[in-house]
């Protein structure tokens, strides 16, 4: 019974392959059957190296062919039985080095590369001539029992009708032992094939591998049956031979500066159908460094006199690497850039609060970072006071960059080879500790002053075409009847604004959140210009419980501080959207309507928030003020940015599967 | 030297009956096995494992993630149980796996630490081993984040891209590794300031990346696009919420040059197209994929005077309920289309025989939620998942967690076995890829298996 059922099964195992590759497989004609390599008239090839190619190539020297590694050299014999080396018969060319065997009966297989290899050697007799003394043609056996140099120059002769051009070689081994670390250096997985009575036949199983090796020794690509073609090894090579005299690939302009303070892939216009991408290529993220220890020591104009007192180049570039380095957070994947990005105004326009390693959530919108070195109060709820310090909230939050400990991060840092030496060099010998991380950061973010906007130019440096009338107007409403300066501070007679009264205060929108106040559908975009309105029961399957938020009253204990909230600076505000704490509103439109409505009603509302009744005109106005408020030297900051370098987990860092073969497994004693 | 391994190896024969294994060459006979690279060997019969790269829960069982190996053959002692668990440490948002062109290698990557986990799964496919860890995919590939799809080319792997991490969004590249695990190069997706010689046909060019597939025999390779790692590891319910989050999905789909690996042309599939598969037959020209959002099923085609086009051929359940439609499993004679809808739970089945026009002619609700689908070469099994993603996954008491394996026989899906991964304790089910040991005829490890086979030769 035993003996049947595996007779049995060995009938379906050899035929259910073979019957699904029959019916699938292209019915390719050969184009040269009676060439001596050609496969025997009576099996239909199916391999695209047989017949014309079905595509067009693209141009020689129009793709490149990174190295894919070293060859392997060996001892091989030749066909007159000399034992040389692999890469003595290279013979400085390139290389089309095939593994066959002579017996090999599988038309995809053997007969295929040396099918394809004699087509190429004939192509060097006229048509690709100029490669005759360029290109070795390399056959090696991996059946060196059966295929002695005497078998294989026999069968090399088989193919000498290719012309006497070209120099293709007939190779093989002493022994499989001597075979043995050519193959695994290949990595030619043979597999000698078990007849049904269980005996080994004559047969190997392999995947198909020829290898195009250029003349310092690199493999340069690899083709399996698909690829195996004369036409795309030819093309291949000239392609090879040609990459001396490649142009840089698409040399890239600097994008204009005006450019830059904006999310790369625009999305402006998403909800109408005509949308249009407007996608910028990471390639062209590239900038310049700035002398930031200059601009902390020269705030341009309508800001405050500097802050810069103990301020350094070392301290402001190591700050900046630490900046954009994501191996501060626990799992590497968080740097502070990944909240307040550059080109977004520092803070992160396609989010409207922030979300921390592991995708956890954050509560709150990521507020922008320009001009951040004037803010007596940090965070929405104003629980910091100084930017030295307030770096471990960040750094340690379990929903923003989850490190366990001060300690975690710290040895960390001094196990991390490209920080050998800079705290060091920043601060007098001091090394890496709380407060000289602190500091450095703080250093680069102290330096981020954003100022000199087409309103300070107006209304600090009298020029009175730098803005327009409806901006001019707006200014007039934003001091009055829309009673903005009321907390957005303006010191004029101190010559400088930081349009905020540095105090918190609720508008109720906090409030709203945390009643749970929400309409029963929410609009939905699928794709630009698709929406549907979608059940709020639907979204809370797949919602975590929402976050709870009663901002200051959570650092005080106040019940009258309930969703209170920081009066953000109102520099660069066009930058900066999504807008309010929890980034509520896309749009300056947006806002200024919530405002003019005067905010939510709650027992704790701010006597200051209150019905505006200005009309579209002046809302317009209003928006138009707001939007002058961008500083003329925000790209060049940006493109300092873009300059900086990205940290990212590399092999040379302190991380266990960086050393996974060097780690023993526990063993009981 | 076969390209078809026609080695009915013992240990294969005896342990399973109708195991059989064909080394298929970049020709168009694919299968998920239906779902593989065209570069590498295929089960096309009786699959002994399944391995589920498995995302780990913080609080459950040892909270990390783990390729969790399956044994599926019903002639096994151990048909229908977890015979292994490898837990690689931290929660990386494990998501898609793929193995090498040798099929000696299960390289799984994490979506969020940008990891890529590399298993022998050769030396005893019963029991997979962790050789190499990539570390270093950003910082190589000069900043792709989120290691997608690792598809197998002749001696490399192809991986796309989510993300990059300059701002967390969607613009992303292609990134070619040898299988030795040594970066090449990285392609980026084309986008409207740099379209790198592609033709923009429609309105848009976001650089987004996804999946990807290639059709060997026309030079073709084709990537969608899905969106960012700051939406992708996202909590799903904020998500929606998110006015600005919801623009920044992926709208397209790229026809690249398999040789030259540069894109040709930038195809509008507006929706977040997510998985692609390509048909095998030797004249189908088409691959197929559906959009996330929008529900739908494109078809990307060769037009003989417009050349590569895409044009929207049906409707997955009711597309204004967002049944979110994820997974696909074509069949092996591009007749038939598993579609898995990742909010009602549900499988659908597509006839498929007019790839322009598509009919549903069967559904089945797999769970509160469903993800993958995994069907054998024949067609005759198909395997399910239920994990989207860690934070997309359904909250409370509708987070099932299960590999379910189903018997399809033309007319009805019927259960076999099902698995609980939270009871379990080993996290959230996602990707699935097939092993069998004749695959690998100098490992015959002493199995549970190999052991019913002594006993049948006896």
């Amino acid at each position: 019974m035993a003996r049947l059922l595996r007779g049995m099964a060995i009938v379906l195992a050899f035929f259910l392959p073979v019957a699904l590759v029959a019916q699938a497989l292209p019915q390719t004609v050969p184009q040269a059957a009676s060439t001596p390599a050609s496969p025997a008239a009576s099996v239909t090839p199916s391999a695209p190296g047989y017949g014309e190619l079905p595509y067009a190539l693209p141009p020689a020297g129009s793709y490149a062919l990174p190295p894919l590694g070293l060859a392997a050299d060996g001892k091989v014999l030749d066909e007159q039985g000399h034992e040389q080396d692999l890469y003595h018969l290279f013979a400085g060319k390139y290389v089309l080095l095939s593994f066959i065997y002579s017996n090999c009966r599988d038309v995809n297989g053997c007969p295929l590369s040396s099918y394809v290899l004699y087509k190429i050697k004939a192509r060097l007799q006229q048509q690709d001539a100029d490669l005759a003394d360029k290109l070795q043609l390399v056959s090696l056996s991996f059946d060196p029992e059966r295929d002695t140099p005497a078998v294989m120059r026999l069968y090399g002769k088989n193919f000498q009708y290719a012309g006497p051009r070209g120099d293709w070689r007939f190779l093989t081994t002493a022994s499989e032992a001597a075979l043995a670390p050519l193959l695994a250096a290949y990595k030619q997985d043979i597999q000698r094939e078990i007849t049904v009575n269980g005996a080994q036949s004559d047969d190997y199983s392999h995947l198909l591998r020829v290898f195009l090796i250029d003349p310092q020794h690199r493999i340069r690509n690899i083709y399996s049956v698909a690829f195996l073609h004369p036409d795309i090894v030819i093309n291949d090579v000239r392609t090879l031979l040609m990459a001396s005299n490649q142009q840089p690939d698409n040399a890239l302009q600097l994008a204009a500066n005006s450019l830059l303070s904006r999310p790369g892939d625009s999305k402006a216009g998403y909800a109408s159908e005509a949308y249009q991408t407007d996608s910028l290529a990471l390639t062209q993220r590239q900038g310049e460094a700035l002398d930031l220890l200059a601009l902390a020591k020269n705030p341009p104009l309508g800001l405050p006199p500097a802050t810069a007192d103990t301020l350094s180049q070392e301290k402001i570039q190591l700050g900046r690497k630490l900046f954009y380095d994501r191996r501060l957070s626990f799992n590497d994947t968080f740097s502070c850039a990944m909240c307040h990005i550059p080109e977004q105004g520092f803070t992160n326009n396609e989010i409207a609060t922030s979300v921390g390693v592991e995708g956890r959530s954050g509560r709150r919108n990521a507020p922008t970072l320009y001009n951040v070195a004037y803010a007596s109060r940090l965070f929405h709820d104003g629980r910091d006071s100084r930017l030295e310090e307030q770096i471990w909230q960040p750094l340690l939050a379990h929903n923003e960059m989850a490190n366990p400990s001060v300690g975690y991060i710290l040895d960390k840092l001094r196990n991390t080879p490209d920080y050998q030496g800079l705290f060091e060099a920043a601060f007098d010998g001091q090394g890496i500790a709380m407060q000289t991380l602190g500091t450095a950061l703080a250093a680069y973010e102290r330096s981020l002053l954003a100022a000199d906007s087409a309103f300070d130019r107006w209304y600090f440096g009298k020029d009175e075409n730098a803005i327009s009338m409806a901006a001019k107007q707006g200014f007039q409403l934003f001091s009055g009847k829309a009673r903005c300066i009321t907390c957005h501070s303006v010191d004029k007679d101190k010559g400088y604004a930081l349009f905020t009264d540095q105090k918190l205060h609720n508008t109720g929108l906090g409030y709203q959140e945390s009643m749970g106040i929400r309409p029963a559908k929410r609009r939905v975009a699928l794709a630009p210009g698709v929406f549907v309105d979608v059940d709020q029961s639907l979204i809370d399957q797949v919602s975590a419980p929402p976050l709870k938020d009663l901002g200051l009253y959570e650092i005080t204990q106040n019940p009258a501080d309930r969703w209170k909230y920081l009066t953000p600076g109102l520099r660069n505000v066009a930058l900066t959207a999504p807008y309010m704490h929890n980034g509520r509103f896309a749009s300056l439109k947006a806002v200024i309507q919530f405002y003019n409505q005067g905010g939510i009603p709650n027992e704790t509302l701010s006597p200051l928030i209150q019905p505006l009744n200005l009309t579209e005109t002046e809302m317009g106005d209003l928006q138009a003020f707001l939007e002058t408020l961008t500083g003329s030297n925000v790209d060049t900051l940006v493109a300092d940015a873009f300059a900086a370098p990205v940290g990212d987990l590399t092999q040379a860092d302190p991380n266990w599967a960086n050393q996974l073969d060097k780690q023993p497994p526990e063993t009981s004693p | 030297m076969p390209i078809i391994k026609k080695t009915p190896l013992l240990s294969a024969v005896l342990g399973a009956a109708l195991l059989s294994v064909a080394l298929l060459p970049a020709q168009p006979v694919q299968a998920d096995e239906t779902c593989m690279s065209p570069f590498m060997a295929k089960i096309t019969g009786q699959e002994d494992y399944v391995y589920v790269w498995t995302l780990g829960v913080e609080g459950l069982g040892d909270g990390q993630d783990k390729l969790v190996t399956i044994d599926v053959n019903p002639a096994s002692a151990d048909y229908g149980k977890v015979i292994n668990s490898l837990s690689v440490g931290g929660r990386n948002e494990a998501h898609h796996s793929g193995l090498t062109d040798d099929r000696k290698y299960l390289w799984a990557g994490g979506l969020d630490t940008n990891k890529i986990f590399i298993f022998d799964v050769a030396t005893d496919p019963a029991k997979p081993s962790l050789t190499k860890v990539i570390t270093d995919f950003t910082a190589a590939s000069d900043g792709v984040v989120g290691p997608h799809t690792t598809y197998a080319l002749p001696g490399r792997m192809m991986i796309t891209g989510l993300s990059n991490n300059k701002d967390h969004g969607g613009r992303t590249a292609m990134v070619e590794y040898t299988n030795d695990g040594d970066y090449l190069a990285t392609y980026w997706m084309p986008t409207d300031a740099n379209l790198e010689g592609a033709e923009k046909s429609g309105q848009f060019a976001d650089g987004y990346g996804y999946d990807l597939r290639a059709l060997p025999r026309l030079n073709a390779m084709f990537t969608s696009s899905f969106t960012g790692w700051s939406n992708y590891m996202m909590d799903f319910g904020k998500m929606l919420q998110d006015e600005e989050a919801m623009k920044r999905f992926g709208n397209t789909m790229v026809v690249w040059n398999l040789h030259s690996r540069k894109p040709e042309k930038v195809l509008d599939v507006p929706g977040a197209p997510l998985e692609v598969r390509c048909a095998w037959g030797p004249h189908n020209d088409w691959c197929v994929t559906t959009t996330a959002l929008t529900s739908k099923i494109w078809l990307v085609h060769k037009d003989a005077e417009k050349g590569w086009q895409a044009t929207e051929v049906a409707d997955i359940g009711d597309p204004a309920k967002i049944p979110l439609p994820v997974d696909i499993s074509l069949t092996a004679d591009d007749k038939g289309l598993w579609v898995n809808s990742f909010m009602d739970g549900m499988t659908r089945y597509f006839d498929m025989s007019d790839p322009f026009h598509p009919k549903q002619v069967y559904e089945k609700q797999i769970g509160k939620q469903v993800n993958m689908a995994s069907q054998s070469w024949d067609g005759k099994r198909v395997y399910y998942t239920s994990s989207l993603l860690g934070n997309w996954d359904k909250k409370g008491e509708d987070n099932e967690q299960f590999f379910k394996a189903y018997d399809w026989n033309g007319t009805e899906l019927v259960e076999k076995f099902a698995i609980d991964f939270n009871a379990e304790k080993l996290g959230r089910a996602h990707q699935m890829r097939f092993g069998a040991r004749s695959l690998y005829t100098q490992s015959r490890p002493e199995t549970a298996s190999n052991k019913l086979a002594e006993t049948l030769v006896k």
